[in-house]
């Protein structure tokens, strides 16, 4: 009797700590991915920066401050003390507004030379990606109200900066907006990921 | 007045103005070089550089502005950080966000800003060196290997995946320069092998976070390597020695076989071979032997007495058909005639045989002259070297030379046998066999162009039809003695002519054959034979070829007719008068059908041999007993 116990206990300690090990997996597999995308974005802004002129350069950085990115309406923790505030939960739904809000736009990132083609396709897999282990480590159905309220409004300030005329600027917006959300996204997954691994230090 | 005071004042006024202007005061310069730096990403700290003070005490504010925002803040810290820096802390600190920063110079002239910055603090982390760097030497003695740890800065949050730092390794040895940098990722342990035994190690370590700048290198740690390679000094004996066994073994064998290895890398080089030369009488010195075989013993000659080679009378060697001729002919002159029947030999001359001589000796002024002057019946047996090449080159020339006088103008008190071309019409131009029997005297000879004392030389050339079989060739000569009387007596000796004497026209006969190499077998001298005498002025001769002469060098002494010696290169015959039979050398005559003939063996110039052979036609008639037959003989070619 006491062995069954035992024997039972262990079988569920193993099966539960199969998803944790699964989550794990998903993780890095989800933080490489993004590692990438966030290359690929420095790799084509530098380009483009490169493409300018000097003192185009200055002006675009001064036309930058007033523009804003179009996923400036999805807040997202700005500071470290803030990220670690929040659930691994709402990190993964951040992060996965950030990529869908991308998933439509990056197809008009023009300019440069490139896989430019190539970023939609890689932001849908991300995007699958982060759903699957949002659903892997969705345990609590109260946020996934809160992630479905934050998916009102996509694309929120695209359409508005559509109207914009002068296609350099776009295009360094559009640029500059893409590396830092790329940037937004791994580090929000890096530290989701270090939450859930079994280890106190994170090494990665 | 006044307007001078006032225009005075006014320039002190302005005087005063620029003084004041030029006191050096002057709004601050503007700031520049704004540098900000977060160490973890979650502070950062701005540096700037400032202008030129302007004179006056000048204040720097740093005044920043969020992205989206128009607000504009002002530095919170300006202490923490330093002279001219602002610090943010972590309540002013955010990440993702674009600040835009300005430093603004303040004095009392007036106040300067900057060019504005932006930053994003994402960018611009540049994290503290790895801590506690540990270098150990692992303790495996056969080969050891370096292991490094180390500890992130203490400021960056890795931990919870905040910053994600990657470091790198550099070592180098302790008295070198260069560096050896090794990446180790994300790891904070590292292994390094491959080390120099006994050697020093420096090691450092840095970070980097995934976007943002490289941190300076860790204190250098310092560690010795053990000495784990062996100095095996009995090895290196032991391969010393090896070797030179080797070499002692390889050095023996080759001075055993010195020699064939010698011959196989320098073969010998063949020495020469001359047919004729003996190499040992080369070695030994004795000139005289190794030029005998070379050299015609005769030539030149040693005795410088002509009166030696005075000819009293010519052997003419007739062939047997003019038997008849040669019977008169002993009639008519048998106390000149030596019965040379019996008196063959191998030396002699062709006719020495068979021929009779037909010339007496040296007492007949014309009989002998007649008799040598008989170009005809009279054999000359010069001795010639008679080659193919030689004759070629220079003809004998049967010398006709009418020597009728005695004073014949040779300056060589040479006997020259008065010998006449018979027929001037004759050319000199070799006889055709088919020919001659009507013409007769086709020889060689050049007459009437003679003068006595002249020593005309022609040249005729062999016929170009000179075959192979024949090596010598022959000139027919026909002496005209039309003109000598001495020819006359000798016409009876013309039995010995092959010629008809008798004939008007010599009937040139030849014997084309007999001149096989082999029979002309004579020595080195030069042999002139007359093969015929055709007519009383016609005396086929040919030469002998020089190759077979050698063979049958045999001095005549016995006997006592006279022959052509030589023949002078220019012209001449020599005739050698009995006397001089010692020096001549008589070449056997024709064993076969040549035998009968009288020959005279032109002469030729110089063979190969290098025999110069003179002959001077001694005519005994004359002062002079030179026949030149150069002149006389053409050749006829078969």
């Amino acid at each position: 009797m006491d062995r069954a116990i035992l024997l039972l206990s262990v079988m569920c300690l193993g099966v539960s700590s199969q998803p944790i090990t699964d989550s794990q997996r998903m993780f890095s597999i989800a933080v490489s991915r993004v590692q990438h995308l966030h290359l690929l974005a420095q790799r084509f802004f530098s380009e483009f920066e490169s493409s300018l002129q000097t003192e185009e350069q200055r002006q675009l950085n001064k036309i930058f401050l007033q523009d804003f990115c179009n996923s400036d309406y999805i807040i997202s923790p700005i500071d470290k003390h803030e990220t670690q505030r929040s659930s691994v939960l709402k990190l993964l739904s951040i992060s996965y507004r950030l990529v869908e809000s991308w998933e439509f736009p990056s197809r008009s990132l023009s300019g440069g030379s490139g896989p430019r083609t190539q970023i939609s396709p890689k932001l849908t897999e991300l995007k699958t990606g982060i759903m699957l282990l949002i659903k892997a480590n969705q345990d609590v159905p109260e946020i996934f109200t809160d992630t479905s309220n934050l998916q009102l409004a996509p694309y929120g300030n695209y359409y508005q900066s559509l109207e914009a005329d002068e296609s350099l600027r776009r295009t360094y917006e559009l640029l500059a907006c893409f590396k830092k959300d790329m940037h937004k996204v791994e580090t929000y997954l890096t530290v989701a990921k270090c939450r859930l691994s079994p280890e106190a230090n994170c090494t990665l | 007045m006044k307007k001078a005071g006032e225009v005075v004042l006014l320039w002190l006024l302005i005087l005063f103005i620029q003084i004041a202007a030029g006191e050096g005061y002057s709004p601050p310069g503007k700031p520049t070089n704004i540098s900000c730096r977060s160490p973890e990403k979650e502070t950062f700290t701005c540096w700037w550089k400032p202008g030129s003070d302007g004179g006056l005490p000048t204040t720097y504010a740093l005044y920043y502005r969020k992205e989206g925002s128009q607000r504009v803040f002002e530095c919170p810290d300006y202490k923490t950080a330093g002279k001219n820096s602002c610090f943010f802390s972590k309540n002013v600190t955010f990440v993702w966000v674009n600040y835009n920063i300005t430093v603004v110079a303040t004095n009392s002239r007036g106040r300067t800003f900057s060019d504005p910055v932006d930053i994003d603090v994402v960018y611009i982390v540049k994290p503290n060196p790895p801590e506690e760097v540990v270098v150990n030497v692992t303790e495996d003695k056969d080969w050891p290997f370096l292991q490094v740890s180390w500890k992130p800065p203490k400021m960056a949050d890795t931990r919870s995946g905040w910053i994600t730092l990657i470091y790198e390794v550099r070592l180098k040895l302790e008295n070198k320069n260069k560096w050896e940098e090794l990446s180790a990722g994300q790891r904070k342990t590292l292994q390094i092998y491959s080390l120099r035994s006994g050697g020093t190690y420096d090691v450092q370590v840095r970070c980097k976070p995934d976007h943002g700048f490289w941190s300076e290198w860790s204190p250098s740690s310092r560690v010795k390597v053990p000495e784990y390679l062996p100095q095996e000094r009995s090895m290196w004996i032991l391969i010393v020695v090896f070797a030179a066994f080797i070499l002692v073994i390889f050095i023996w064998m080759i001075y055993m076989n010195f020699h064939s290895v010698k011959r196989y890398l320098l073969p010998p080089v063949p020495g020469p071979k001359i047919k004729g030369i003996d190499k040992q009488l080369l070695k030994s010195g004795k000139s005289e032997d190794i030029f005998s075989s070379l050299v015609v013993s005769d030539f030149p000659p040693t005795t410088s007495n002509y009166e030696d080679f005075l000819v009293e009378y010519l052997e003419v060697y007739v062939p047997e058909q003019r038997e008849l001729i040669m019977d008169e002919g002993k009639d008519l002159q048998d106390d000149s005639f030596k019965t040379e029947n019996s008196t063959c030999d191998n030396d002699s001359g062709r006719g020495s045989c068979d021929s009779h001589t037909l010339l007496t000796d040296k007492g007949g002024g014309d009989k002998e002259d007649g008799q040598q002057s008989d170009p005809e019946g009279s054999q000359a047996e010069v001795d010639t070297k008679s080659q193919e090449e030689a004759l070629e080159e220079e003809l004998l020339a049967c010398s006709h030379e009418n020597v009728q006088s005695p004073n014949i103008s040779n300056e060589e008190k040479v006997k020259s046998w008065p010998l006449f071309s018979p027929l001037p019409q004759y050319s000199l131009s070799p006889v055709n066999r088919p020919n001659p029997p009507k013409t007769g005297k086709q020889h060689c000879l050049s007459d009437s162009l003679f003068t006595p004392n002249s020593l005309s030389s022609y040249f005729t050339q062999p016929g170009p039809s000179t075959t192979k079989g024949f090596r010598s060739n022959y000139w027919e000569c026909s002496f005209d003695h039309k003109q000598s009387h001495p020819l006359h007596p000798q016409s009876a000796a013309h039995e010995h002519l092959q010629a008809q004497n008798d004939l008007n026209t010599p009937h040139v006969d030849y014997m084309g054959v007999p001149l096989d190499v082999h029979v002309l077998n004579v020595r080195p001298s030069e042999y002139v034979e007359v093969q015929r005498v055709s007519d009383e002025d016609g005396v086929l001769l040919h030469p002998v070829s020089p190759s077979q002469e050698s063979s049958r060098t045999v001095s005549h002494q016995t006997e006592d007719y006279s022959r052509v010696r030589m023949v002078n290169n220019d012209n001449g015959l020599l005739l050698l008068q009995r006397d001089a039979i010692e020096e001549e050398k008589s070449m056997c005559p024709y064993q076969e059908d040549v035998v009968s003939r009288a020959s005279i063996t032109p002469t030729l110039q110089n063979s190969a041999t290098g025999i110069n052979t003179a002959l001077p036609i001694l005519d005994e008639s004359a002062a002079s007993g030179y026949v030149d037959t150069a002149t006389m003989f053409g050749l006829p070619t078969y």
